[in-house]
């Protein structure tokens, strides 16, 4: 295969469309998992949790 | 498959790596062809590198800050081309490590400057732009006129520039500093190397006026009568897509 | 600060220091004859003054263990400070170029007063002083807030305050001297770079060993955004630098790349130390601090990983919508293009997830002046962003371009959102951090909001309206088809919106003035009284009535 300008510029186009939509696809599903439902509403809280100013541990 | 989610964001290492494989590969995607370029470029032949006068202006237009209100960047739309000349092409900034296209202009397009106006209005226009032309919003550089110019790093200077892929000779990296002075003093010895060295096309004259010692005036000015000079190309371009 | 250390840290401290004094007299050796001399006794003699301060402080008794139990803030309590006056010093720059613009004479024939050398210290000193110091001190505090974990050491976050103050300070008298590699929002040179490498790795470093030690096994999107913001603007300071030095004693070094690899390597840096410095970053405080203030979980914390993600992904995409009709070439413009216009997703996600998380609080943000400056950044992160992506299409960037139009965008986010968010998110914790129990003056925030708001307004509005007139007139054609205004025609009608510019610019100046000002104060009121169990008892036990 020629590594030419438009081998580079091709794969670029190609690889770069397909790498954008699988990344997409993973990051809504794991999002929006049912499972992981609970954990994103509990993370949500961590700001606003009245807990003691001070490290665990 | 969700377990590797559940390890991702439970893991700071994981996100790490995650947050750099998505991020590094869109600019590499856009950049990385860009470095096959050179063969879809136009080619000129005609193309020369910059004289260590113009090297040491160019550092002098940097270190002034020119970049932030004037580009050197005609696009390929009507009214600049009517404006300021023909667009710019790549390769008329092969050489400019780094380029000065600019994103701004407060002033003009600077593109195609070279050989527009005298060395004198230059001069005069840098030690007070209002003498010239009232309304403008430039500073006056009038220390340029008094600040001599330094060369003796300038044989340094050209032997960096030909790391980053200028394609210096050694003949003119030895004379750097000697080639500087010739350029702005046309009577001496050291002129008629430059020519030499350079093209015939190179400007040798008294940039700030004065012959005898170097003036960061005399190097800027010659920076900036080069400027859009180094070839042909953009107007043999025009030509050939009219015809 | 040496109190804090315990005696490996205190000799960790000494050999840095002195480290760097031998490195500022090899640069000032090395580099006699040139610029770079200058900054080498600048590093050497600051490295001198600190390390003759640790040496005073060296004897001080050891921290007690006492200190795990709680958070390390005083690293923050200092990055406050110094962003304030970063933000002060840069801001006044800005008013005074924008000054120079209208009245160049201004200049007095004085280099370092002329407008090229002072542009970089206004964009420098608020984008990196007032910025990035804003960025180190409140990642350092909601890191530990919401890791529930003490910082691993005490000696590594003020290497990396410090360190990136001296970077500052090198960048910003580098400009006034003369030193700078032009390309824009990355012009200090080679040393300064390598310099900040070797801070920002230790930046990361803490990140990575604070997380290591949390308590909630998950990590709080806010710190997503900080990393990002470190990871990122990382690989864009290590690429977009990368450069010869003409030799070892000179501060003047030559980039790697040239012409149109270079520019599309700049604006791929420019655009993204946007999207990850000036975006990322203050959208990690925004995560933290409004639902903070609020007393409210964030919207949809399902919204804001997607909007993390859209981001992360898409801004990188993005730059070359700055080099829209030159030499680049034309797929490489289309996609930044689209990728440009697609961002408006996850951008109005953060945005409108900000101010919905508001909803129903709004009396809160009625009756206190610093969740306001909150809400007030989350809108103006929404216009801008849209503007952002409108102005990226390339029939409208072919008018905005090279103009006013573009200053006026990028104050619109560096004014509204930037400085907004930051100055919500310092007053909400100020109070806190030096032990007091409230701000020295509500009122002053008052005001200070009243003069940030107009300000911005003022400032935007005279750069829109001035940028489309520039625009407009640079491509007019008259009925005999040759161009209608020449170049000084457009110059002249900028005049008066140059000065309208400098009054909104003053007013943010002095808000940010006025911020600085009730901070001193706030620190200067007597401490509060510490609610300590033990102090309402007798110190003897009391007689029992009838003994």
């Amino acid at each position: 295969m020629p590594f030419d300008h438009d081998t580079v510029v091709g794969f670029s186009k190609s690889f770069g469309l397909i790498y954008l939509v699988v990344l997409s696809v993973i990051c809504l599903a794991w999002t929006y998992w049912p499972s992981n439902k609970k954990g994103f509403d509990e993370a949500a809280k961590m700001p606003v949790l009245e807990e003691d100013d001070r490290p665990w541990r | 498959m969700f377990k590797f989610h559940y390890r991702l964001e439970r893991s700071a290492i994981g996100l790490v790596a995650f947050i750099i494989l998505v991020a590094s590969i869109g600019g590499f995607i856009e950049i990385a062809p860009l470095f096959t370029i050179d063969e879809t470029v136009e080619k000129a032949e005609d193309m020369r590198v910059f004289t260590p006068l113009e090297v040491a202006g160019r550092n002098i237009y940097i270190r002034e800050g020119c970049y932030a209100c004037h580009s050197q960047m005609i696009r390929t739309l009507r009214d600049e081309v009517d404006r300021y000349g023909p667009y710019s092409l790549a390769v008329e900034s092969q050489y400019d490590h780094p380029q000065l296209w600019g994103s701004k202009r407060t002033g003009p397009d600077l593109a195609r400057l070279g050989n527009k106006y005298s060395d004198s209005w230059h001069t005069a226009h840098l030690y007070n732009p209002r003498d010239l032309v009232p309304q403008s919003k430039m500073p006056a550089y009038r220390w340029l006129l008094r600040d001599q110019l330094r060369t003796d790093d300038l044989g340094n200077q050209l032997a960096a520039l030909r790391a980053v892929g200028v394609p210096y000779t050694d003949e003119q990296i030895a004379n750097a500093a000697r080639d500087a002075y010739g350029q702005a003093n046309p009577d001496s010895a050291e002129a008629p190397g430059v020519a030499e060295r350079y093209g015939e096309a190179t400007n040798i004259r008294a940039f700030d006026g004065n012959q005898g010692p170097l003036t960061d005036m005399d190097a800027l000015v010659a920076y900036l009568q080069m400027l859009g000079t180094l070839t042909d190309a953009a107007f043999t371009t025009e030509t050939a897509e009219a015809e | 600060m040496l109190a804090d250390f315990t005696r490996a840290e205190r000799v960790g401290a000494l050999l840095i220091l002195g480290g760097l004094v031998v490195v500022g007299l090899a640069m000032a050796i090395g580099g006699r004859g040139d610029i770079l001399g200058v900054h080498g006794w600048l590093v050497a003699g600051l490295s001198l003054a600190f390390f003759f301060g640790a040496i005073r402080q060296f004897d001080l008794p050891e921290p007690s263990a006492a200190r795990l139990s709680e958070y390390y803030d005083a690293p923050t309590r200092a990055g406050i400070i110094l962003t304030l006056i970063w933000g002060v010093i840069g801001m006044a720059a800005g008013f005074w170029v924008a000054a120079l613009l209208a009245w160049p004479d201004l200049t007095f024939d004085v280099a370092w007063l002329s407008f090229g050398r002072l542009r970089p210290i206004h964009t420098s000193g608020v984008i990196f002083g007032f910025g990035g110091n804003a960025l180190i001190a409140t990642s350092l505090h909601v890191l530990q807030r919401t890791t529930r974990a003490r910082l691993p050491d005490a000696l590594s976050p003020w290497f990396v305050l410090l360190g990136y103050n001296l970077f500052c300070i090198v960048a910003a008298s580098g400009y006034l001297i003369g030193v700078t590699q032009s390309k824009e929002y990355a012009e200090p040179e080679w040393y300064a770079d390598i310099w900040l490498v070797v801070v920002w790795v230790t930046y990361f470093a803490i990140y990575m060993r604070t997380l290591a030690r949390r308590k909630e096994p998950h990590i709080y999107v806010a710190n997503w955004y900080y990393m990002a913001f470190i990871l990122v603007v990382a690989i864009l300071h290590i690429v977009n630098n990368l450069a010869v030095p003409v030799s070892l004693g000179s501060a003047k070094s030559f980039s790697l790349f040239a012409g149109v690899q270079d520019a599309m390597t700049q604006w791929w840096y420019g655009h993204n130390a946007v999207a990850f410095f000036l975006t990322a970053g203050f959208l990690g405080m925004m995560y933290y601090y409004l639902p903070k203030r609020a007393n409210r979980p964030i919207f949809s914390y399902r919204m804001s990983i997607i909007s993390f993600w859209g981001i992360t992904f898409m801004y990188m995409w993005a730059g070359s919508h700055h080099l829209h009709y030159t030499a680049l070439p034309h797929w490489v413009q289309t996609l930044g293009m689209a990728f440009s216009v697609v961002l408006l997703v996850p951008s109005w996600a953060s945005a409108g997830n900000a101010l919905l998380t508001l909803n129903g609080a709004w009396h809160k943000v009625r009756d206190d002046a610093v969740l306001r400056f909150m809400a007030l950044a989350a809108i103006f992160y929404g216009i801008t962003t849209f503007e952002g992506s409108f102005m990226a299409i390339r029939a409208v960037n072919s008018l905005s371009h090279y103009t006013d139009w573009t200053i006026g965008h990028v104050h619109a986010g560096a004014l509204g959102w930037v400085a907004m968010i930051t100055f919500g998110s310092l007053y909400s914790i100020i109070p806190g951090m030096f032990k007091k129990e409230r701000l020295y003056s509500q009122k002053l925030v008052e005001v200070h909001f009243w003069l940030a708001l107009s300000g911005t307004v003022i400032y935007v509005f005279a750069m829109w309206n001035s940028g489309v007139i520039q625009g407009l007139m640079w491509r007019t054609y008259d009925e005999s088809g040759t161009l209608t205004y020449s170049f000084l025609d457009s110059l002249e009608a900028m005049h008066p919106y140059y000065i309208v510019r400098a009054f909104g610019g003053l007013l943010f100046v002095l808000g940010a003035a006025t911020a600085l000002y009730n901070t001193i104060m706030t620190i200067r009121m007597p401490a509060e009284v510490e609610p300590d169990r033990g102090q309402d008892l007798p110190a003897e036990p009391a007689l029992q009535a009838g003994e």
